[in-house]
């Protein structure tokens, strides 16, 4: 590790060799948008991932891919044919540039080829090794292939989600690859605990993460549910599963918008149902909740479902930002239901320098990016630099840093091992 | 800094956070659900609980065990949120609790919260002063919109910032209402960013000995998990609200235009079916992502006639046709049990998992069997209960469930008078005017034997 620049992201001076698909990427780009050297190492014909859509115009070519334009920012790129002699000579020699090393592939499949952890930290001692799969390196399940659907499926989310006022809907599985997302949180955690651990001991070590548990893990109280009251999930649209049916949040609202409400009118506290009657009262809509009997809160549990109707029904009437800005203005956590397209204006996330615009020069087009969620007082988040074109930094990693000539590169090139 | 540290799981096994003291103020899920991890590395971490101000341990959906009284030590959810923690239970908002707060703070490395943005302001612990308690101290905050922006006083649930930040919108059928997430996924998430950047921020601080203040946004962090989709946006000028996305679980709706729905590749089959049985999850996802996997699929289904049919061969037939495709595969799907059906269809090349309960996860699922996801840990109130396991494996420095969420002021002794070197009077004082528990509140049993 070289010495850190404060001006950078907590995980300057890191040197990552990212060897991921799309199980892996998300957590490459967070390790390198806080400021590790992520070395992404693609097979000479590129990753699968660069074939991805949506696509720059909708072109479909291995450098336009918006997704893989997305994922791999502030990283550089090489190519490398690990299945090559010469290809697994090079690999080695940047192993003892590397404090880390994120792998994908099947498991057993980088042992095969003289490359595991054992091997690895025969060349680099306090190397750390993340291998991120779908089921991890053991069990029954461990050489099942599957896709962000099958890992939601399994892993509990869809068992979670859906709607209950559908006949025959299917349990849902929400969007965005999120399955991957989740898998690369747990690995970004283990990453960081052993790159702790090193700065503590000197000491390197092998992780192994599953996406399946990963994925398991993150249903919030389902799992509780089930072990200590033997309860299974009730799928709800909207509205968190439950145990057993809920009054619905998820409210339409007089512009054709929705507005998700938390009206856990049960126990809605007397004095924040006077503020929320108060406002009703306002439009003429508050009907009877303005009447001093509901300062009890024996009389609100009474009347939940007069009171959630009564409710839902002012919201009917008004605009979407109308409610949910009226209500976070009393002090409600209620959320209006947006489309992306929506983010791009919200004053909030352009107060906070959510966006950010990052130099395409091939293209010669400056492009708006989604930026992070965090704002670090010391070690700024930040994209350095697009995603890589394919094989951009060949010459950067192999002749510059690892003296190889010219020739040499070209050689290794037409041999189909960059 | 020398500090004294309370015993942390067993000795043996080496803890990447070994020697790191957390001032953990968080509540309800999302930042429990951060530190319970930090604990799980061997970070020392302090719950500091008011039982007037409690949400995590008796709201919700706490899940107390049938047959067991409930109480601010039965949560069932509470337990598993808030393993590998100590509990001190201390009215932050009187003058002598916070001058114990800060105390405590002056001999920690880190302070974790996830209240409304001007809470730790207003009890003048902001990021200025904890600064002068412990000069590099590592602050991370996650409120609903971050402590900064025009909207930094708004607040939200999982639910109201899976909203806001365009994730509701993308979960469900097209034409109709989003479905959106059946849990708090962006209270989940903001643990794990929680977790995570408070370990970057204690690298950080390893690497240069400089703290900070790490300011989270949850529903701003929910932002950042669309990015495909933002980037056709601000790129492509794509409308998000469009013929046939959300694509449900498909990857494309069949007789709208074919554009990416941001999960992956565009093919067909990508769906769920019911399966045998029909319950209400007897249901199985398949995705066939190459000709080959289709190929696979048609002879695992004793190659039927109807998927012989050439409208079938190429992934945009199979796209064009996929209602009469879906169909015929679910037509198969029923005879077959969804474990069996992933059974067979793995066996074959085929791409299948089945949808699995929370009951499915604990007891039928034997890869998270095998893999040791829920182990039992004992609670004093509660008995031995499965709790949920790390899903990672760290070979040197493993996370391990070593403790029971903590009984509300269960170690208000070890830390008032073992850490911050209190005397048995003062802390008896403590009890009696309300610092350490409200006067008019009926103490627990195990709290009477701390103050004796």
């Amino acid at each position: 590790m070289t010495t850190q620049n404060t001006e950078s992201g907590p995980f300057s001076g890191v040197r990552v060799l990212e060897l991921a698909d799309e199980k892996g990427q998300w957590c490459g780009k967070l390790l390198g948008d806080l400021g590790a050297d992520v070395i992404k190492i693609e097979p000479p014909d590129g990753e699968d991932t660069r074939t991805v859509g949506p696509f720059y115009k909708d072109v479909d070519d291995p450098e336009r891919s918006l997704s893989f334009w997305h994922y791999n920012t502030s990283k550089r790129g090489v190519t490398l044919n690990l299945e090559a002699d010469d290809g697994r000579a090079l690999f080695r020699r940047l192993i003892a540039t590397a404090d880390v090393v994120l792998e994908t592939f099947r498991p057993g499949y980088i042992a095969s080829l003289g490359l595991g952890y054992d091997d690895l930290k025969k060349l680099n001692p306090s190397v750390i090794v993340c291998s991120l799969t779908p089921f991890g390196q053991t069990g029954p399940w461990r050489d099942f292939e599957t896709s962000d659907l099958l890992h939601l499926a399994a892993g509990g989310q869809m068992g979670s989600c859906g709607y209950d006022d559908i006949p025959d809907a299917p349990p849902i599985a929400p969007g965005g690859g999120q399955a991957w997302h989740m898998g690369s949180h747990y690995a970004c955690m283990a990453i960081t605990a052993a790159l702790i651990h090193r700065a503590n001991s000197g000491l390197g070590q092998y992780i192994d993460v599953s996406v399946h548990e990963s994925c398991a893990l993150t249903t919030e109280g389902a799992m509780s549910a089930w072990i200590y009251t033997g309860k299974t999930m009730i799928r709800q649209t909207g509205r968190h599963a439950g145990v057993a049916p809920t009054p619905p949040t998820q409210t339409l609202c007089k512009d054709g918008k929705y507005v998700n409400i938390q009206l856990i009118a049960m126990r809605l506290p007397p004095r924040q149902l006077r503020s929320l009657a108060e406002w009703m009262d306002k439009y003429d809509m508050a009907d009877d909740l303005m009447d001093e009997k509901y300062q009890d809160t024996a009389v609100i549990q009474q009347q939940a479902d007069h009171i959630s109707l009564t409710v839902r029904k002012f919201i009917n009437n008004m605009t979407r930002d109308e409610v949910y800005r009226g209500a976070q203005e009393l002090g409600f956590s209620w959320g209006a239901v947006r489309t992306h397209d929506e983010l791009l204006d919200d004053g909030q996330l352009n107060d906070r320098g959510f966006w950010v615009r990052v130099d395409n020069p091939e293209l010669g087009e400056t492009f708006t990016y989604p930026g992070t969620s965090a704002i670090w007082s010391e070690s700024p988040w930040q994209i350095a630099r697009r995603a890589p074109l394919l094989g951009e930094h060949n010459q950067e990693i192999f002749c510059d840093e690892l003296d190889l000539s010219q020739a040499e590169l070209t050689a290794l090139s037409e041999n189909g091992v960059l | 800094m020398e500090k004294a540290m309370t015993q942390v799981g067993d000795s043996t096994t080496p803890k990447a956070l070994a020697g790191i003291r957390v001032v953990d103020f968080t509540w309800v899920r999302a930042g429990p659900w951060a530190t319970r991890w930090l604990g799980a590395l061997g970070a020392e971490v302090i719950k500091v609980e008011w039982p007037l101000r409690e949400f995590g341990r008796a709201g919700g959906p706490a899940n107390t065990p049938p047959g067991i009284q409930p109480s601010l030590n039965t949560s069932g959810h509470f337990n598993d949120t808030n393993a590998n923690k100590l509990s001190l239970s201390l009215n932050v908002r009187s003058p002598r609790g916070i001058e114990i707060i800060k105390k405590l703070i002056s001999e920690s490395d880190v302070v974790v919260e996830n209240y409304s943005a001007d809470v730790l302001e207003s009890w003048g612990l902001g990021y200025e002063e904890l600064k002068k308690l412990s000069p590099n101290i590592v602050y991370v905050s996650m409120s609903g919109f971050g402590h900064t922006g025009r909207d930094k006083h708004y607040t939200t649930f999982g639910p109201s910032a899976q909203a806001l930040s365009g994730m509701t919108f993308a979960s469900g059928l097209p034409n109709q209402p989003p479905a959106g997430w059946g849990w708090s996924y962006l209270d989940d998430t903001g643990g794990m960013y929680i977790a995570f950047y408070t370990m970057a921020a204690i690298f950080h601080r390893k690497m240069t000995g400089q703290g900070q203040h790490v300011d989270m946004g949850q529903m701003v962090m929910g932002a950042t998990l669309n990015g495909p989709a933002l980037l056709d946006m601000t790129i492509n000028g794509r409308k998000s609200q469009r013929e046939g996305y959300p694509s449900g679980n498909r990857a494309h709706w069949p007789g709208t235009p074919q554009l990416s729905n941001y999960r992956g590749q565009t093919v067909a089959p990508h769906n769920s079916y019911r399966t045998k049985g029909g319950d209400y999850n007897d249901w199985c996802t398949i995705a066939c992502f190459s000709d080959q996997e289709w190929l696979n699929l048609v002879g695992l289904m004793g190659s039927p006639a109807w998927a012989s049919n050439g409208k079938f061969a190429t992934v945009q037939g199979r796209l064009q046709h996929q209602e009469e495709l879906d169909q015929g595969i679910e037509t198969w799907s029923l005879t077959l049990e969804k474990y069996e059906l992933m059974k067979r269809c793995q066996a074959s090349g085929v791409r299948a998992m089945p949808v699995q309960s929370n009951e499915d996860r604990a007891e039928h699922d034997p890869q998270l069997r095998e893999r040791g996801m829920y182990q039992e840990v004992e609670h004093p109130v509660l008995g031995s209960w499965r709790v949920q396991n790390a899903p990672f494996k760290l070979s040197e420095t493993p996370a391990v469930n070593h403790r029971h969420g903590p009984l509300i002021g269960q170690d208000n002794r070890e830390i008032l008078m073992g850490l911050l070197g209190m005397s048995q009077e003062e802390l008896s004082s403590g009890y009696e005017d309300g610092t350490f528990w409200p006067k008019e509140m009926e103490r627990y049993p195990y709290q009477e034997e701390l103050i004796r």
